[in-house]
């Protein structure tokens, strides 16, 4: 089931790539090759991780749901959780 | 105590001068008197202090008892005649051994300093061994002696600085002397055990430093004494050079050899830890705390399958989770790389595939997915401004004139284009613009009979999949889709036989009723992603036997057994029966009416009565559709399989109150207008779509674009004028208002593709229309005309006068 989605995920117009990282930022399953994953998933999970210490500074009974970064080539949209994190990156364009 | 402090701050500028007083000392054993020296002058400050050491030492040792055999050559007695003389501090004596060196311990363990033990045992080579345990003793009495006496342990104290020159050549005698003791020391159980009392008293005040003042007011009393003082200081001054009574002379010393210690010691490894103190961090740690007494038992014994032991163990202690506000300069690698190829990282990996929230969130990125790559069509559809993706701009400051120009001129064109459609509608003529379509692999193939909205979420959407004919038969599918995923639906049913009704419940907006192509009818629960249906005709005695072609839930007024309004589900299907099925114990249904075959004859016979042709036994007809009053939901329209459509009463379910003829073959849909209450509009098999009014039998307007059947038919929610038809070669939009010969947009299908189903949203300017390969498309009407407020109900005063083609 779960690899069911991921095929569908992946299958979608301009998706370059899914990766699940765990909390040390160590990525867990990934359908890219290696060392750009290890790469996405290091910078990604610093943002990310001050993306929600931003958001529970301002409020510690607010958490982060859903990070979206809008770049020129890309878009990389994060689903944080406890436990691990959930990278998709997409060209929109392409 | 203050002699350890006045030997460490003297003794450098004693021992420059010790030199010379060693002759000296030795021949001054001469109990002279015990005054104090003072008023000596700073300079020979040690000379004196030699002599004076001497001559106290007798006055000390008045007040001291002895009790030790005296070995010595010389005898010291003072003014008393006590025998005063130095003691040895060694004694062949045991017990008197052991004495003395425990006092030198004790004075060693005492605050003095090392120097001071050295000193002693020099000065005891120095003079008579004996000496220096009354010495200590002497000392040690000497800090509750009264204050008279302080300049004289003062003295004393600058006086054990005298021998520290001679420590280097006696030290090792010294040392020996001091370990000597060490051993000697039997300390007995009872000793340990005994209690040893120490008096602490209040020590008097000591000086340590006075420094008198050097200046004197004018007007003080003593000022004559000090200009006379200090004229006779200036005299002397001047008579000193010269002077036989000053000699100077100069003196070396001999200055110690320093010697240099290292020490070395393990390297200190420092790590700097640092910690950021944020908000969350404080909230989460007092969280877990609360939390952590309340379930202690059950965090230690619960499913971890989702924490990994490391954040386990954080959690419980209480410490923050996220270790990313902590800074540590200590690269833990090792941790790192363990965690790599640990064994438990692969089981943590799995089930964090596998949960729940893992589902959750790949569903919402795929829901993101798709708004990312449909957000143009969905916006459209939603009537929202479109984003458009920013063309990558060229640099301008290239050809800036050149660009610019362009850009204005694109810009320009744009505006013109709207400015156009502002002012004349008519050049751009209204069309459907395909937006996307649902459709996925599961789909492709099938045939879509039926659409619905959900009557709660606007988004969802229901999709009937099965073929209409009997020899075409193949597996049905059910789907609901979602505008906000259109590739894939959110719920799937499958079943063997083909669907050829579905409807969304409105008092229970999560109930979907299917109707399939065996008669059976099921009802699923969309909220649960079970793929079983909740209730199903199957096992009913009384279900259809025959497709069922249409169904619908209406909420009914109970008003005759003063009830609310109670939602029925109606169907209509070929064994003639329309039922109605309530939900009680399971679906159980009760026949609204039966259709019965009527006659054709009365057509062609006009004016005759109508025979009984309602036989007593007559065959059913099949019933393809029907349609609820939108107001009164007693009265129901029923198109069957004959061509005629019955208008029916709930009340009756024998006879039919009206009977519509008009089309020739089999009535595929018919549908009351949602303005005016009175018009309705069918399509049928023989090509033809018409207008009735419910007052007459005949229909007003009839419409037959094309030779292919029209499947389906619909009133726009927009416009009381506008209907949209489909049949097997295209999608056509009718005007009323502007034309009743033409449609206004034909949106031609795509060879071997029919338009099945059509439906309109309601919402916005969409249609949605079902063809038999599957696909679902989503079209936007644009540029309609605008509708026209009034004479929403007055279609048919416009419509009838003048362009009606009813026959008289």
């Amino acid at each position: 089931m779960v690899e069911e989605t991921l095929q569908r995920l992946q299958s979608q117009k301009g998706v370059q790539g899914i990766i699940v990282v765990n909390t040390e930022g160590i990525p867990i399953k990934s359908t890219m090759e290696n060392s750009t994953t290890t790469q996405y998933a290091n910078l990604m999970h610093n943002f990310i991780l001050k993306a929600r210490s931003t958001v529970r500074e301002i409020d510690p009974q607010n958490d982060l749901t859903f990070l979206q970064i809008h770049s020129k080539k890309d878009e990389f949209m994060v689903a944080p959780d406890k436990v691990y994190f959930l990278i998709v990156i997409q060209n929109p364009t392409e | 105590m203050p002699i350890s402090p006045t030997n460490s701050r003297k003794q450098p500028n004693l021992s420059p001068n010790n030199a010379s007083l060693l002759p000296r000392r030795s021949i001054s054993f001469n109990a002279t008197g015990k005054t104090p020296v003072k008023g000596y002058i700073g300079a020979n400050q040690s000379k004196m202090a030699a002599s004076r050491n001497i001559l106290i030492l007798p006055e000390m040792k008045s007040a001291e008892k002895m009790n030790v055999p005296i070995i010595k050559t010389t005898q010291v007695f003072d003014i008393n005649g006590v025998d005063v003389t130095p003691r040895p501090l060694y004694c062949p004596d045991p017990h008197v051994g052991t004495a003395k060196p425990s006092k030198l311990l004790s004075s060693q363990e005492g605050s003095h300093g090392s120097e001071f033990i050295s000193s002693y045992s020099l000065y005891q080579n120095t003079m008579n061994p004996s000496m220096l345990g009354q010495f200590t003793r002497s000392v040690l009495g000497s800090s509750t002696i009264s204050k008279s006496s302080i300049s004289t342990t003062e003295s004393i104290a600058e006086d054990f600085e005298e021998p520290s020159f001679k420590r280097e050549r006696l030290s090792s005698l010294t040392d020996l002397r001091v370990m000597r003791a060490v051993p000697e020391t039997t300390i007995t159980k009872e000793d340990l055990e005994k209690n040893i009392e120490i008096i602490l008293t209040e020590s008097e005040m000591l000086q340590l430093l006075d420094l008198p003042t050097v200046m004197i007011s004018v007007e003080s009393e003593e000022v004559e004494k000090v200009i006379q003082r200090n004229k006779n200081y200036e005299i002397l001054c001047k008579n000193r050079a010269g002077n036989d009574l000053y000699v100077e002379r100069m003196m070396q010393t001999f200055n110690g050899a320093p010697k240099n210690k290292d020490v070395q010691c393990d390297k200190i490894v420092t790590e700097d830890k640092g910690m950021m103190a944020t908000t969350w961090d404080l909230f989460d740690s007092y969280n877990a705390l609360e939390s952590l007494s309340a379930k202690q038992s059950s965090v230690k014994s619960g499913s971890k399958a989702n924490v990994r032991p490391k954040d386990r163990d954080q959690r419980l202690t209480g410490s923050n989770m996220e270790k990313n506000s902590e800074a540590s300069s200590l690269m833990d690698i090792e941790n790192v790389i363990l965690s790599k190829i640990h064994d438990d990282e692969e089981d943590h990996s799995d089930a964090i595939l596998k949960s729940d929230k893992f589902h959750q969130d790949l569903f919402f990125m795929e829901r993101v997915l798709m708004e990312n790559i449909f957000q143009p069509k969905l916006a459209a559809y939603r009537q929202l401004p479109i984003l458009r993706e920013l063309e990558p701009e060229e640099p301008k400051d290239v050809s800036e004139g050149e660009k610019l120009e362009e850009l204005e001129e694109e810009v320009k064109k744009e505006e013109g284009e709207e400015v156009e459609i502002d002012e004349e509608q008519a050049t751009i003529p209204a069309n459907l613009e395909r937006l996307w379509s649902f459709s996925c692999d599961l789909t492709k193939g099938l045939n879509v009979s039926s659409l619905a909205w959900n009557k709660a979420n606007p988004d969802l959407l229901a999709v009937g999949y099965g073929h209409f004919g009997f020899r075409e038969q193949k597996r049905g599918l059910a789907c609901c889709w979602s505008l906000k995923n259109p590739m894939w639906p959110e719920r799937i049913y499958q079943s063997p036989y083909g669907v050829t009704a579905v409807d969304f419940s409105i008092g229970t907006p999560n109930l979907l009723a299917v109707g399939y192509h065996n008669g059976t009818i099921a009802i699923y629960n969309v909220q649960s992603n079970n793929n079983v249906p909740i209730l199903d005709s199957s096992e009913s005695p009384r279900k259809h036997l025959g497709p069922v072609w249409q169904l619908q839930w209406i909420e009914q007024d109970r008003g005759t057994t003063g009830d609310d309004k109670r939602e029925i589900l109606v169907s209509i299907s070929a064994d003639g029966r329309i039922s109605k099925w309530v939900i009680r114990k399971g679906l159980d249904c009760h026949d609204l009416m039966r259709l019965r075959r009527t006659t054709g004859g009365v057509n062609k016979k006009g004016g005759e009565k109508e025979k009984k042709g309602e036989a007593l036994i007559s065959r059913q007809a099949p019933g393809m559709c029907f349609a609820f009053h939108p107001k009164d939901t007693n009265i129901y329209l029923a198109g069957t399989e004959e061509g005629h459509i019955h208008k029916c009463s709930c009340s009756y379910n024998e006879q039919y109150l009206e009977t519509y003829r008009g089309h020739k073959g089999p009535v595929y849909k018919v549908t009351w207008n949602p303005f005016c209450h009175d018009v309705f509009l069918s399509c049928s098999a023989d090509w033809g779509v018409m207008i009735w009014h419910q007052e007459n039998l005949k229909p007003f307007l009839s419409f037959y674009p094309t030779t292919y059947v029209v499947y389906d038919v619909a009133w726009s929610p927009k416009s009381s004028y506008i209907f949209a038809t489909a049949n097997e070669s295209r999608v056509e939009i009718w005007d009323l208002h502007i034309s009743t010969l033409d449609p206004l947009i034909v949106n031609v299908a795509n060879p071997g593709i029919k338009f099945t189903t059509i439906l309109f949203a309601k919402q916005t300017d969409c249609l949605l229309v079902g063809d038999s390969d599957g696909q679902v498309a989503v079209y936007e009407l644009r540029n309609m005309p605008t509708a026209l407020d009034s004479g929403r109900g007055d279609i048919i005063n416009t419509l009838l006068g003048p362009k009606s083609n009813q026959p008289g």
